[in-house]
């Protein structure tokens, strides 16, 4: 299959670019921290600690050797996946990532999936009352929407559902006396493996808050690149063609002008998808979800350098990642762009 | 699946009428239409753009603009109202029994789908017989259209063929349920001359193999000349002339018809002058107001009377009528006689290329092999003072890669350009900056290459912008008031934009714009296709006479042979990159050495009705798309 080399060639140059990639952000984000007035060895000692212990402490933890070197040595235990020892925490960096991206990225999956959704019934609507007076009405309430942010959503959601009719829980990720099987870290999915029902049902009630106020707030975006993409379809020849070929509308809609039309729409999701891992932070706060965005918050706060030189370079790689996933996918659905 | 009614036509309107009634003013679009349609029979439409023929077929389809209805008359299918019936009943009859053939083939299929997924969807919604096979019965349509390698085909997607091929597709779709009717609305117009000529005689061949019916909607009265049986003449919505088709050619009873016919040059015997239709159409929207003659405006017969009252459709000849009421006049419109040729002894060459070469080579990559194409293989040329060459040939076969080399745009691979004596091959930066004074490129399609957010005047005097010579504005609009001027537009179209001009005008500023530094040297790409025949005659006429105001010359690619062939003192004859031949225009067309030539000339429809049209359909040597 000719679509199938040509994404396995996309793969192999994209994952041959991204190392280059890495190697600066890792650069970057080493020496923005290192160059930050903070003195990770002073940090990691009692305050009462003296001059000579925390010199020690410098020549221990090689912070007197030249800065290059010091990336060297980072960047050596960095490919042993050891990125270090959170100072704040007292715990590998990696169990900390490990044990707060599955959370996020059940977070941001979820609420992207929400947001195609509504995206997608939202532009098609949109669309379909184009030259009503509808259109109006619904122009005025999709820019309503694009104007409120997550977070107001967040807080509007907690209120309404949680607090005043208290039909969902907006703590965490599960009640407490739930179970909490551990297979993956991905807690919708280990609980659906060992099969405990109960808590995938108290798992998912928590985030249907968060992920409805994430996926709302990105879908009005959405919607708009879809109508607009779909008014540019219909001008083309080809459905005015379908037409001409007896061809019913909902047919021409779905397979002539949506196919069409998704492609730009993909390319915002795959936009949005990317921020949406820095962006659930505000949300994760406001629920006191144990993602990521909330272990940044405690890192920065805490002046954390490893947890955040390791969060920078999870976000770095997740969104080469996505980008992949997108580039993919676009070639699946556009002929135009694979090799013949 | 046809059943053709043993009686009657297969379409028909009585006083059809259409009319915009959406927005401020109700104002008309097409008016007192009245044909008949026989089964197997070819009805050709023609006219200017603007003059309703398209509007014909959107009538049928019921698929008309927002705001347009059916407000007098009947047009009627196999006898059925087409106007009044149902919309599933129509859908039903829309891609079965009523088929269109579309414009541009290539956006006729929708990008992101493979030939064989439409062509299924096609096959399914018209019905297969109980147990065919989509896949069969799509390689058997494929084979009537001479689509080789069908099933390939298949998997394609339009990106990956050429127009013709998309075309014959279309046509395969088209004919696939032995339809009734069939609409083809300028099928050829995107295509090349030989492309269309294989075009023009499958749809021909498909029609007589169904029986089915077409009308034929084109700009172009020789070629509808010469595939219909009838034709109906428009002009502003109304017919201005119908009868058999080759004595409506040879002896036109409408002025207009006559004007249309002169104002296209010939392609065989003497050279003659054009036809100059002056101004254009009157809008639709003047329509209303407007007492007697429609075509009274622009007409050389016109008299007193013709403003009155509109002339009604009178019997002329056997199935032959006319809007005119002094017919008998029209054989006296004659073309303006040709201007003096010009001798080019001039030895005084401006331009000056050798073995010039353009390759291509494939981007570096791990997973292939570079390869390398030469869009321009080692062509000599030169242009003289005053002197308009022309470049002919198929798409693709490297016309306007060399006019990239010529103005500097691109800079070649291999060869040597010397413009007035200098050697400028290297492309430098000041080589770059004495090229722009002495050559300048009119471009295609007027529509892109004005900035829709500048003024005409500020259009045309660009060039003045950045040579410093005109430094102030209001000393460059006093040369834009000049350059209005000398291209025949008023001086107030230099305050107005773009989109406020026609065609034709935006084409003429297009023009002045490369005129505005004076430079010795013009190359125009293909600059009047895509016009009417009037604004082309109009344009060609401007040419010549800045030519002789200014002198410049001009390398003229064009894919019109006869346009060409008018215009042009010497012809270039391009093929795959090469130049196969190359003379005075006069003695290449009467007298072609290379078989290229001789095919690209055969594909051009004759001036003469009575003559056979026998273009090459499948020439040896030669790719055939």
């Amino acid at each position: 299959m000719r679509m199938f080399a040509t994404i396995a060639k996309l793969l192999v140059k994209r994952v041959l670019t991204a190392i280059p990639i890495l190697l600066v952000v890792s650069a970057l984000l080493f020496c923005i921290l290192r160059i930050l007035p903070v003195d990770p060895a002073a940090m990691s000692l009692p305050p009462n600690a003296t001059v000579q212990e925390i010199e020690a402490m410098r020549s221990e933890m090689g912070l007197d050797r030249p800065l290059y070197e010091q990336y060297g040595i980072w960047l050596n235990q960095l490919l042993h996946g050891n990125i270090g020892r959170s100072i704040h925490f007292r715990q590998d960096v990696t169990a900390l990532i490990g044990n707060t991206l599955p959370a996020t990225i059940e977070l941001a999956v979820i609420a992207m999936m929400v947001a195609t959704v509504f995206g997608i019934a939202g532009g098609l609507f949109l669309f379909y009352v184009r030259g009503t007076r509808m259109e109006a009405v619904m122009d005025f309430f999709s820019i309503l929407l694009l104007s409120l942010p997550e977070f107001l959503w967040s807080l509007f959601l907690l209120l309404v559902f949680g607090v005043f009719f208290e039909v969902l829980p907006f703590t965490g990720r599960l009640s407490p006396g739930f179970e909490r099987p551990v297979v993956t870290g991905f807690l919708l999915l280990d609980s659906l493996i060992t099969g405990n029902i109960s808590s995938l049902i108290n798992a998912l009630q928590h985030m249907i808050l968060p992920c409805l106020a994430l996926g709302i707030a990105l879908s009005p975006s959405l919607m708009r690149v879809l109508r607009s993409s779909l008014l540019d379809a219909y001008q083309d020849d080809y459905i005015h063609q379908a037409r001409l070929r007896g061809l019913s509308e909902k047919r021409i809609l779905v397979r002539h002008g949506l196919k069409n039309a998704i492609l730009p729409t993909l390319s915002l999701m795959g936009v949005q998808f990317g921020f949406l891992f820095g962006g659930t932070l505000l949300v994760e706060i406001i629920y006191s979800y144990p993602g990521m965005g909330n272990l940044m918050v405690d890192a920065i706060r805490n002046a954390d350098l490893p947890i955040i030189q390791g969060a920078g370079l999870t976000y770095c790689i997740a969104v080469l990642v996505i980008s992949i996933v997108v580039d993919s996918l676009y070639l699946i659905l556009n002929p135009k762009l694979r090799v013949r | 699946m046809a059943n053709p009614s043993p009686s009657g036509p297969i379409l028909s309107a009585q006083n059809l009428c259409v009319e915009s009634l959406g927005g401020k003013e109700r104002f008309p679009v097409l008016t007192d239409l009245n044909f008949t349609l026989e089964p197997g029979k070819i009805l050709g439409l023609v006219g200017e753009s603007g003059a309703g023929k398209s509007m014909i077929g959107r009538t049928i389809s019921q698929f008309l603009p927002h705001g347009f209805a059916v407000t007098k008359g009947t047009l009627k299918f196999d006898g059925e109202d087409l106007v009044g019936m149902g919309a599933d009943r129509r859908r039903d009859l829309l891609g079965r029994d009523i088929a269109f053939i579309p414009q541009e083939p290539l956006s006729g299929l929708n990008p992101v789908l493979s030939v064989g997924q439409q062509m299924k969807e096609h096959l399914l919604r018209i019905g297969l017989q109980p147990g065919e096979s989509w896949k069969l019965r799509a390689l058997k349509e494929f084979e009537a259209v001479h689509l080789p390698h069908g099933a390939a085909l298949l998997d394609k997607y339009p990106h990956q063929l050429s127009g013709g091929m998309c075309q014959r597709i279309l046509i395969a779709m088209a004919f696939a349920s032995r339809p009734r009717l069939l609409i083809a609305d300028e099928p050829t117009t995107a295509l090349d001359v030989t492309i269309q000529a294989r075009i023009i005689k499958l749809i021909g061949e498909m029609q007589r193999r169904d029986g089915t019916a077409v009308i034929f909607i084109t700009h172009d009265l020789r070629l509808a000349s010469q595939i219909s049986d009838e034709i109906m003449v428009l002009y502003a919505g109304r017919p201005a002339e119908r009868g058999p088709a080759k004595q409506l050619f040879s002896d036109p009873a409408h002025p207009y018809t006559r004007c249309l016919q002169l104002a296209n040059p010939n392609i065989s015997g003497p050279r003659r002058g054009l036809f100059i239709l002056p101004e254009r159409m009157p809008g639709l929207r003047v329509l209303k107001e407007l007492k007697g003659c429609r075509f009274a405006s622009r007409c050389p017969n016109v008299m007193e009377a013709c403003t009155q009252t509109e002339p009604p459709l009178a019997d002329i000849g056997p199935n032959h009528i006319a809007a005119c009421i002094r017919t008998e006049k029209t054989p006296d419109i004659v073309p303006p006689p040709l201007a003096p040729g010009r001798e080019i002894a001039s030895a005084n060459i401006h331009f000056n290329g050798e073995r010039l070469t353009k390759a291509y080579t494939t981007a570096w990559s791990p997973f292939a092999s570079r390869s390398s194409f030469k869009a321009v293989n080692s062509v000599d040329f030169t242009l003289g003072e005053g002197e308009f060459v022309g470049i002919v040939g198929e798409s693709g076969s490297g016309k306007s890669s060399l006019a990239r080399l010529v103005v500097g745009l691109d800079t070649p691979t291999d060869g040597k350009i010397t413009l007035a004596g200098r050697d400028v091959t290297a492309n430098r930066n000041a080589d770059k900056a004495f090229r722009r004074d002495y050559i300048q490129m009119v471009f295609q399609d007027p529509q892109s290459a004005l900035n829709p957010r500048r003024r005409i005047g500020s259009i045309v005097t660009q060039a003045n912008e950045a040579t410093g010579l005109l430094n102030s504005h209001r000393e460059r609009m006093v040369r834009a008031a000049e350059l209005l001027k000398e291209i025949g537009l008023p001086p107030d179209a230099a305050m107005r934009f773009p989109s406020q001009l026609s065609g034709g005008q935006k084409q003429r500023v297009n023009i002045a714009r490369a005129l505005c530094t004076l430079p010795k040297i013009l190359v125009a790409d293909e600059i009047v296709s895509g016009l009417d025949v009037s604004v082309q005659a109009q344009l060609l006429d401007l040419l010549l006479k800045l030519r002789d105001e200014h002198g410049f010359s001009m390398l003229f690619i064009s894919h019109d042979l006869s346009v060409v062939r008018y215009l042009c003192d010497r012809v270039m004859v391009m093929y795959r990159g090469e130049v196969v031949e190359s003379g005075r225009t006069e003695a290449v067309f009467s007298k072609p050495q290379h078989d290229y030539t001789r095919s690209l000339l055969a594909a051009v429809p004759p001036d003469d009705v009575n003559s056979e049209w026998s273009p090459v359909l499948a020439e040896a040597g030669y790719q055939v798309e």
